[in-house]
């Protein structure tokens, strides 16, 4: 187990300008449900399990228990690979939700991560989407700016808008209105593998402190072991890209725009500036000049990466809290000598803050998911069934369901969720849960506009390829990219 | 040694040169057909642990039908959910065949054996849809099977694949037909047989290698078919094997086990129906290759 004080870390490590800038992009400052200003592992832990929440009393004064309706949903689901524990939670949600509302005839439909995008947008092409969606936190704005989504705010289900993240209301918000409720929010944390820092000669109980440290590191590691040091992922399309890039372009003190000032115009295009050239050439020197990260890079996702960690095979990569269960689960799993193996694994396993950048800046990306609903028009049969729409709006985003939805992987999106008592058990269980609450306030949320995804899962992922292959220089690629979110931001197509 | 036994010996050696290299080729193309198939059932057989470790365990330590156990076991959720998606695509494939086969062996008749104005142009006109790669064809059909209502249903999958199936079926089916000689129907005529019977009693029997051919071909096009199960099928209860074993990839990892076993189910049905009928689907591609 890791040495780190994340308490003294968080500590130390916000600044007041980043909480500020933080509270401030909050649609509206009133009190939260918990004191953010406080927010540290020691505060999450001393306002666990403080308040009790019915959540069926809770909807039925949105939507009454004995209502009749129907109603399809669209998700993305957990499937077969994700954690036992966070499979079982997806499944009582549903047998919770049909129990308490046994009149309503819930269609659910399960996607996987990178294809609900997609699927979504062809159904919403041939007017054929579900009532409702629960999408990635970068879809929200960009169905919202084309008016395929009905105005849904946190007061329309019961809560109130400072029962969430400002930041991820944020993420549901287009020109003033609010198109969505967050159901969970996360950020990120960095593992490594305290036997292969040991073997490389690196303090295993340290994380890299900079950015330039992941590099040091990622080479030491290379060079010393042979296998690779950093899990770089670079994959087109692929949330995961945008996730771990984005961190060491901020840490570096560059962006995409000016999504990391206290409050973004997304006016300017810096992803070619001097600070976000040096967050390109770290990649570029880890995977050209070093060759210390997988040469799988470019096609890899998290999905890749993972397997190489687990097997020894990999040093250090960003990563959610749910690796561990993943790896737990697998243990269980496994027979033989394998089981020792796997406790091995388990028991060299590190969580620690994400490294910083040469002048101290620690960024992360406030990630999560979102709940919208659509227009009539644009659904299979014409009609949204609204009451039937806010029950489950209502019980997914309750403090309970919050909570248990996202008990493996990432923070419930209703702050009294922390107040729960699922969330003692989960504090008592989960290891390393400290380090990514702890890296919640250090979330910058994507830009808020239409061409995020866009942005995000093509245009930064392409830089990130042209500069790995050679196809381009590094700033050529940079200017590229540059030069396509300008013309994308024009109204043009890439 | 004579000088012609000496050229003939080196004829000889060349001959042996090119028979080992070509013995060699094939080894290697067997091997790379085949390693991806031998992995994949190994995979199967190992737990989630084991198939992540490098170097590779070649053979399993601990060999476990685990996963195959829960995705045949009707009792829980993921067995449940992968059988549904079996009986599906056997459904869709199934009825896919029947209807390209039932089509097809008229039109492809017709074809060759009448002669009606525009004849060549429509022989040509079925397979303008070829021409074009399918993705092309993806959301105007969403939008056509949304107006026909039948998104979330497997009609309309048997509807899509007919239309990507049928030409080549009927090409096919031409090919055998215009090889069975026009005097056998003549001579079944004159024995009193209507022009139906001659079809079905003469001509069908013969042809027989063909349409097995031919529905072995529509069957595996259905049965793998990805893009279009994956874009009008949204529901859990409709979903096709293709579609539904990408349950296997989450956000973040990977049931490897899981999906190589699933994937190594899946590819059985189309495995046994390519052996059991083999003899005639390379019967039925090598037809007319000789003028009889």
């Amino acid at each position: 187990m890791s040495t780190f004080n994340f308490g003294r870390a968080i500590r130390g490590g916000i600044s007041t300008a980043a909480l500020t800038s933080f509270l401030m992009s909050s649609p509206v400052l009133a009190a939260p449900p918990v004191d953010l200003s406080k927010w540290s592992p020691e505060y999450v832990r001393s306002i666990a399990g403080t308040k009790e929440f019915d959540t069926a009393a809770d909807c039925s004064k949105v939507t009454p228990l004995d209502y009749k309706g129907r109603l399809t949903f669209w998700y993305q689901g957990v499937f077969e690979g994700d954690p036992d524990l966070l499979r079982q939670y997806y499944k009582d949600f549903f047998v919770a939700f049909r129990k308490t509302y046994p009149n309503i005839d819930l269609q659910d439909q399960a996607l996987t991560y990178n294809d609900l995008l997609d699927k979504f947008r062809t159904a919403l092409l041939g007017n054929a989407g579900p009532m409702m969606v629960r999408l990635q936190i970068l879809g929200g704005v960009e169905f919202a700016s084309k008016g395929y989504l009905q105005e849904l705010k946190p007061e329309d289900v019961g809560y109130a808008t400072e029962d969430f993240w400002p930041g991820a209301m944020k993420s549901n918000m287009w020109k003033g209105k609010t198109y969505g409720i967050p159901t969970n929010n996360e950020t990120m944390a960095f593992i490594w593998n305290a036997d292969i820092f040991k073997r490389a000669g690196l303090d295993p109980e340290r994380p890299p402190a900079t950015w330039d440290d992941v590099v040091k590191y990622s080479k030491q590691i290379h060079d010393k072991l042979g296998i690779a040091g950093y899990g770089l992922v670079a994959r087109k399309n692929a949330g995961n890209t945008p996730y771990r890039f984005l961190p060491q372009l901020w840490g570096y003190g560059g962006g995409v725009f000016d999504e990391t000032a206290q409050s973004p115009t997304y006016a300017k295009v810096q992803i070619n500036s001097p600070a976000s050239k040096h967050a390109l050439q770290a990649s570029y020197d880890m995977y050209v000049r070093d060759k210390s990260v997988p040469v799988s890079a470019l096609t890899n996702q998290q999905a890749d990466n993972q397997p190489l960690f687990l097997a020894g095979q990999l040093g250090m990569m960003i990563s959610h809290p749910s690796d561990y269960d993943v790896m737990l689960d697998l243990k269980k799993k496994a027979s033989g000598t394998d089981v020792q193996k796997a406790q091995t694994v388990i028991d060299n396993m590190r969580y620690g803050l994400i490294p910083t950048g040469p002048d101290g800046k620690r960024a992360v990306v406030f990630g999560g998911s979102n709940m919208h609903i659509l227009k009539p028009e644009y659904v299979d049969g014409g009609k949204v069934d609204l009451p039937a729409a806010k029950a489950l709006a209502c019980f997914w985003t309750s403090p309970e369901w919050s909570l248990k939805m996202a008990y493996a992987g990432s923070n419930p999106g209703n702050l009294n969720g922390f107040k729960t008592k699922w969330m003692k058990e989960r504090l008592d269980n989960i290891k390393f849960l400290d380090v990514t609450t702890s890296m919640l306030p250090y979330g910058v949320p994507f830009p808020t506009i239409p061409e995020t995804p866009e942005i995000m899962n093509i245009v930064v992922p392409d830089m990130l390829q042209n500069a790995l292959t050679g196809a381009l220089t590094v700033d050529q690629a940079a200017d590229d990219a540059a030069k396509k979110i300008k013309n994308i931001m024009d109204g043009g197509k890439l | 040694m004579s000088t012609a036994s000496i050229v003939k010996t080196r004829a000889g050696k060349r001959i042996d040169a090119w028979r080992w290299g070509g013995r060699i080729f094939l080894v290697m193309m067997l091997l790379y057909t085949a390693v991806p198939m031998a992995w994949m059932l190994l995979t199967s057989i190992k737990s989630g642990f084991a198939a992540m470790q490098l170097p590779p365990q070649w053979f399993p330590n601990e060999p476990t039908l685990a996963s195959y156990e829960k995705l045949l076991d009707p009792t829980n959720s993921v067995g449940q959910d992968f059988l549904r998606f079996f009986w599906n695509s056997l459904f869709v494939s199934t009825t896919t065949t029947m209807l390209a086969v039932a089509v097809a062996v008229p039109a492809a008749y017709a074809f060759s054996r009448f002669d009606f104005p525009g004849r060549k142009f429509l022989f040509f006109a079925v397979l303008l849809r070829n021409m074009f790669p399918a993705v092309i064809f993806l959301v105007p059909l969403f939008i056509l099977m949304r107006l026909l209502g039948l998104v979330n249903t497997h009609g309309s999958l048997i509807l899509t694949y007919l239309t990507f199936g049928l030409p080549l079926a009927i090409w096919l089916l031409k090919g055998f037909y215009d090889n069975i000689p026009y005097q056998l129907e003549q001579a079944a005529r004159i024995d009193g047989a209507t022009r139906f019977q001659a079809f079905f009693l003469i001509v069908m029997p013969l042809s027989a290698p063909g349409i097995i051919a031919t529905a072995i071909y529509s069957f595996i096009g259905a049965w793998n078919e990805y893009i279009f199960a994956y874009t009008f099928l949204n529901k859990n209860e409709q979903l096709t094997l293709p579609v539904g074993i990408q349950r296997f990839f989450s956000e973040n990892t990977t049931d490897f086990p899981g999906l190589m076993a699933a994937s190594f189910i899946m590819s059985l049905p189309v495995v046994v129906l390519f052996l059991l009928l083999q003899r005639y689907f390379v019967r039925a591609l090598t037809e007319g290759a000789v003028k009889h």
